[in-house]
């Protein structure tokens, strides 16, 4: 434990006059929320620990770009959005690829069977919540994955996204819309819950 | 407002991002009306569901791996430099050979043993990732100023 303290701003200053050891506080700081971030995104923990293991090295390649001015936090999660959107990119990518060669690899990121969590990390629950979350539209998934489990305001996602605000707002209301009707046909008995994914 | 105006602004009150007197008005009418209040309440289910799932769980060792992976890793402004060097390398070595073919034989030969002294001296040839400074990973060209 440092003490005091020290900001985030303070650190990245050291790291950068060449005390790179001191990058270890960063990721101490900051990778379970880097972690649990892209792993709703994702719906894949052990691929979000992969990820999020190249989110730090991109951050601290990228540490002279990071104007101090108290939002650290911001920085390193586009960097970590931007990574995540990539990765899914290339994951559809791989599956268009491969069904235009006949053949489908099996890495299809909205996969139907579920996602690999260890039987600990999972309940029956879980698996059906991960599942409706990852059907999102990317955006709403994205902006919904924000609010709810890394709290932020709508100010702060603006400022990982570059979004306005009422388009914040309503991205997170149309995706809590969407879920709630899965639930409710959940409740109802129905099965299968979402169209399509649309874009 | 009506029921359907206030359906819109249930999720950003719930998320404590309605201005004050929107967030007021949001609650009267929700006193008044069982409809919007029992949408309200679905909601809510929503993200008490969502938070059932748990953050993955911690690796004791990933700072540690995050910091064995950065090996001897430049920062970004180091890379740029190595990238003006490799430039600068590659001018002197062509140069070289032009000045060499074209004849003002003694004099030149010694620039490529320069060249290369100087490049061997500033890079490392195993990184080749001197694109990805510029593949705006930190989004800063595409979201400058988007609103
Ligand atoms: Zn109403």
């Amino acid at each position: 434990m440092e003490e005091p303290r020290l900001s985030d701003d303070e650190i990245v200053a050291s790291v950068l006059q060449g005390n790179r050891r001191d990058f270890e506080v960063l990721v101490r700081r900051y990778s379970g929320r880097i972690i649990h971030f892209v792993a709703r995104m994702t719906a894949d923990n052990d691929e979000a620990r992969s990820i999020a293991q190249d989110v730090f090295l991109k951050i601290y390649e990228n540490l002279p770009y990071y104007r101090s001015e108290n939002n650290f936090s911001a920085f390193i999660f586009r960097i970590a959005r931007n990574m995540t959107l990539n990765w899914l990119n290339r994951q559809k990518r791989t599956i268009f690829i491969s069904r235009l060669l006949g053949r489908d690899l099996g890495r299809d990121p909205f996969r139907l069977d579920p996602p690999r969590l260890s039987p600990q990390e999972q309940g029956e629950r879980e698996t059906l919540v991960t599942d409706q979350l990852r059907r999102l539209p990317e955006e709403q998934r994205l902006a919904l994955v924000l609010k709810v489990y890394l709290e932020f305001s709508y100010l702060q996602i603006r400022d990982v996204t570059g979004w306005s605000v009422p388009k914040i707002e309503t991205l997170i209301s149309r995706a809590k819309s969407r879920l709630k009707k899965c639930i409710l046909l959940q409740e109802s008995g129905g099965e299968d819950v979402l169209p399509a994914r649309k874009k | 407002m009506n029921c359907q105006q206030i359906a819109r602004m249930l999720s950003a009150s719930q998320d404590g991002e309605l201005t004050p007197d929107l967030e007021l008005e949001v609650r009267q009418h929700l006193r008044g009306c069982a409809v919007c209040r029992e949408e309200g309440n679905r909601l809510q289910q929503v993200v008490r569901r969502l938070r059932l799932v748990p953050p993955p769980a911690i690796d004791p060792f990933f700072p540690a791996r995050v910091m064995a992976g950065l090996g001897t890793r430049p920062l970004a402004a180091r890379r740029l430099a190595q990238a003006v060097a490799y430039a600068l390398a590659f001018f002197l070595i062509f140069a070289a050979g032009f000045a060499l073919q074209t004849g003002s034989g003694r004099r030149a030969t010694a620039v490529p043993a320069a060249a290369a002294t100087y490049s061997s001296v500033l890079l490392e040839p195993q990184d080749f990732g001197l694109l990805s400074v510029h593949d705006d990973t930190l989004g800063l060209f595409a979201e400058a100023g988007r609103e």
